[in-house]
């Protein structure tokens, strides 16, 4: 690890991102919220000021981005979105947050989790708001791939950085040059996010919530300016709009991409997307089915069933109802679409659909092997082989997910909370979902929890967007051991 | 007739073997070495290399009628053919070794080098061998005519109800002939009157029908319904296609046996259900381990004689009913049925007989070999203006007889009643000795 490439590049991506503040100073100049507006602008100037200065620290000679090491990258990357958590929740500070809370709803922002610490949310204005939805949109597709399209010089040595940062196993490109790749993710990202805008608007919203929530939906976010989130509108077509635009969030956007250019069959073809729909469907019809017994209508048992298996499943996390009073048997299923989420290479969080499909051809094969002990038995996807240090990852990967989710778990029951809020409060926040159950339910909020659990589920939220490994590995002694300033 | 032979191989000596005693056959190779192997035979040795102009034309291309390029180098046949064609050679036949090349010239992708002909010996063998695991029971299958007509070899084992009568009183279903019986070494064509015995082996031809009713007859076990476990030992290009052909038509549950870890993987990812054990087919617990001798087929078809006939044996002492066994070396084949293998048979034999008659054959086709060459299925068109009668008229040769008669898309098994008449296509079975008089047949009636 060379820190002088590291804090150069950190400070690079920093002063990129400050201009990002200045769009909610606007919106709260707009609507007279003199306070927000401050405050926004400082966080702006301390972003860039802090940026300037570490490019400074770090040298031109440090700026050889050609020489970006696997290790250097991971550092940026996990140095980079701490930092712009703490430099996003200036503006709440500001507005009378207290630091801790503040840097938990920056966090949960910029992580797309959508869990939030908001009691009273009159507090507040609609800059605030839409800082907080904004944070959702950027931190949704990543803030290097952001970067990268914007700033062609990144793209050489980017491609560590681009895929410490991006969502699941896979390393795809769309186009040969990874900038191209970035400018085609995003653009289809835009547009989206248009469309539902549009869409929203149709269906009745005004135009700043409607922009807020398809800012927060498009990033699997789940932040709403509505303190009863989407059920707080109570009508059917939004609930059904939100619910196709979660659906296209939490699928892989180089697919859709693929799909929208003319390959019709891309998504068909794509054995992750087929697992993906299919768990929606089969989790709806079960959630369906217990919605009914317990006494729903039929038309709003399936509205709210698909709804919230899909907010779940995505790890938006919205909530068209309060399904805190559901019985436990609808809530179980809930629980345990905490644990896919969404496809790689998408929005959503959480150990993704197709680390869950090679782990079930992984148990599948290890149960064909003790009939077999020579048998050649290689995991496929899609009719390719998946090489063996893919599967090695993707093993390694869940086992840290799981320890990650167990240390959090302790650590807030430890401090107060019971079982259930433990529990769902832990993998809410390590798989960026948002709402859990009980005392963190889709109608509460987190800011009950002792402080110290706030700060360990702020960090479970971080490496949970980071997917563990890129985080973890700064547990090890060795790149410390190993770091020099500069590489002569 | 004057034949270029490029490359001198066993493919390469097998056809100067046969071609030289009445054709002019140049042989080019650029090793020295080989040169020697070729002293015994009436042939020109060019010692060089095949791709340049000037050593082709030292090897008489410029007269030449047919080259025939058999290196072990598709590139380097290739090459070849196309310089030849540029030299003026009318005809070009080139042996390949790999899938796209063949794939290529279905496409008409070598048209360009003016090949005329691809020939893939291995592919041709997989094939084969897919088509007898196919037929339960068959020691040899083959079909013609788009599947109307096949043929199926059959051993009598003891207690067949066919065994110790005459044919004329088994009663066998219409549409079915029994074209030849081989006893010991001796190899004929049976009448009515002959009589079969246990151990024979017996070639029958007939329509689809006819034959899964002569399948019943034949076999004892049952054989519908029940999907089929075959052991393929060695995962090389033969054994992978006939995994892959075995899984596209569904028809049977497939154990590969792999020696090397890194050829396992590839053929365990282009495979999508088949069990691929990663071990030697030699290793008597592995057999035991995976229950080998459970397989109703076991197909050996490892690059190397000694151990396929070895793999085979400890097959048949485990127990698999029918044994199928890939031979390289001709002189082995007898001595592999002599032991106890039920079908061997050779990639380089059935490849070497079908280049052969292309260059010897005039206007007939050579469908299939049976026993090794042996017996021989030849497709004859019977010439514009012969005059229509029946079947029993026509008289054919001593040691041949017509298995088929097709008309446009319809075949019959026929009788000495059917006629036949001009632009029919007959399926003759000979015998290797008569095939040069069936072939002229028609020249000869007409002259």
């Amino acid at each position: 690890m060379r820190l002088a490439v590291v804090v150069q590049i950190t400070g690079t991506l920093v002063r990129l991102f400050a201009p990002a503040l200045v769009a909610p100073a606007a919106v709260a100049a707009l609507y007279g919220e003199r306070r927000d507006a401050i405050g926004c602008l400082v966080a702006f100037l301390t972003a860039a000021l802090l940026g300037t200065l570490m490019r400074r620290a770090g040298g031109p000679a440090a700026s050889d981005l050609e020489q970006i090491r696997r290790i250097d990258g991971m550092a940026i990357v996990a140095a980079t979105w701490m930092l712009i958590g703490h430099l996003g929740a200036i503006p709440y500070v500001w507005a009378g947050l207290d630091p801790i809370d503040a840097l938990f709803e920056s966090m949960s922002g910029f992580t797309t989790t959508g869990a939030t610490v908001f009691t009273d949310f009159t507090a507040f204005g609609r800059g605030i708001f839409f800082w907080r939805a904004l944070t959702q949109w950027v931190g949704g597709l990543g803030v290097v791939a952001l970067v990268v399209a914007v700033l062609p010089r990144l793209a050489i040595g980017g491609r560590e950085l681009f895929f410490a940062e991006a969502a699941g196993p896979t390393d795809e490109k769309l186009t040969p040059q990874l900038r191209q790749t970035a400018i085609a993710l995003w653009r289809l990202y835009i547009a989206l996010t248009v469309a539902e805008v549009v869409a929203l608007m149709l269906a009745g919203m005004s135009l700043f919530d409607a922009v807020c929530h398809a800012f927060t939906t498009m990033a699997a976010g789940g932040f709403s300016p509505h303190p009863q989130s989407i059920a707080g509108y109570g009508s059917a077509a939004i609930d059904w709009i939100v619910t196709v635009f979660m659906f296209a969030a939490g699928a892989n956007f180089a697919v859709q991409y693929r799909a929208a250019r003319g390959s019709r069959v891309a998504l068909v073809q794509d054995e992750e997307f087929r697992a993906y729909a299919a768990i929606v469907a089969v989790a709806s019809a079960a959630v369906f089915v217990f919605l009914v017994r317990d006494g729903l209508g039929v038309g709003d048992a399936l509205r709210h069933g698909t709804f919230q298996v899909v907010s779940i499943l995505t790890t938006t996390g919205y909530a068209s109802v309060d399904f805190q009073l559901w019985s436990d048997q609808a809530k179980i299923l809930l629980l345990l679409l905490m644990f896919i989420g969404g496809c790689a290479g998408s929005a959503a969080g959480g150990p993704k659909v197709v680390r869950h499909v090679l782990m079930a051809r992984l148990t599948l094969r290890e149960l064909r092997r003790t009939l077999h002990p020579r048998s050649v038995l290689p995991v496929k996807l899609g009719g390719r082989v998946v090489p063996e240090p893919i599967l090695r990852d993707v093993q390694v990967f869940m086992l840290f997910y799981l320890l990650a989710f167990a240390v959090g778990t302790a650590v807030v029951v430890a401090l107060g909370a019971d079982l259930v809020t433990g529990i769902t409060a832990s993998i809410a926040c390590l798989g960026n979902i948002g709402p859990g159950f009980n005392a963190v339910g889709p109608m509460a909020s987190f800011a009950e929890l002792h402080p110290l659990s706030k700060i360990v589920l702020t960090l479970e939220m971080w490496i949970g967007r980071l997917e563990v490994m890129t985080v973890l590995v700064f547990l090890r002694l060795e790149p410390w051991r190993t770091a020099r300033w500069s590489a002569a | 007739m004057r034949v270029v032979i490029v490359g001198g191989g066993e493919i390469g000596f097998a056809l100067s073997q046969m071609l030289a005693p009445q054709h002019e056959v140049f042989v080019v190779d650029h090793a020295p070495e080989v040169a020697g192997r070729f002293e015994t035979l009436d042939v020109q040795f060019v010692t060089g290399s095949a791709t340049n102009p000037d050593v082709l034309a030292q090897a008489g291309i410029a007269g030449a009628e047919v080259l025939v390029a058999c290196t072990g180098l598709d590139e380097v046949n290739i090459v070849a053919c196309a310089i030849a064609r540029g030299l003026g050679s009318p005809q070009a036949y080139c042996f390949v070794s790999r899938e796209e090349f063949l794939e290529l010239h279905d496409q008409q992708g070598l048209a360009p080098f003016g090949i005329d002909r691809v020939i893939w010996p291995e592919a041709q063998l997989a094939a084969d061998i897919e088509r007898i695991i196919c037929a339960p029971g068959a020691l040899d299958a083959e079909t013609f005519a788009e599947g109307a007509i096949r043929l199926v070899e059959y051993r009598l084992d003891p207690g067949s109800t066919l065994a110790d009568r005459r044919i004329a009183e088994l009663h066998l279903p219409h549409g079915c002939l029994v074209v030849a019986v081989r006893r010991g070494d001796s190899f004929f064509i049976p009448r009515g009157a002959s009589e079969l015995a246990v151990g024979d082996r017996v070639v029958v031809m007939g329509t689809p029908d006819a034959l899964r009713e002569v399948a019943r007859r034949v076999t004892t076990t049952t054989i519908d319904g029940t999907r089929q476990r075959v052991t393929i030992i060695g995962g090389g290009d033969v054994g992978l296609r006939i995994a892959e052909a075995l899984e596209e038509s569904d028809a049977a549950d497939v154990t590969v046996i792999e020696r090397s870890p890194e050829r396992g993987e590839l053929v365990a990812g282009r495979l999508r259900r088949s069990l691929v054990l990663n071990g030697d087919g030699t290793d008597l617990e592995l057999l035991q381990a995976e229950d080998i001798g459970r397989s109703d087929v076991l197909v050996s078809v490892i690059d190397n004689d000694e151990r396929n006939l070895f793999a085979s044996l400890l097959g048949r002492q485990l127990g698999v009913r029918r044994i199928i066994t890939r031979v390289s070396k001709r002189a082995n084949l007898r001595l592999f049925e002599r032991v106890g293998i039920d079908v061997a048979i050779s990639a380089r034999t059935a490849a070497v007989a079908s280049v052969l008659h292309q260059i010897q054959g005039g206007a007939t086709r050579l469908l299939a070999l049976v026993e090794q060459g042996a017996g021989r299925i030849l497709e004859l068109e019977v010439p514009a203006g012969y005059p229509t009668r029946p079947l029993r008229e026509l008289a054919p040769p001593l040691n041949s007889i017509v298995g088929a008669v097709v008309r446009g898309s319809a075949a019959i098994v026929p009788r000495g009643t059917d006629r036949i008449q001009a632009g029919d296509r007959l399926i003759v079975f000979t015998t290797y000795e008569a095939a040069d008089r069936v072939r002229n047949y028609f020249t000869s009636v007409n002259a």
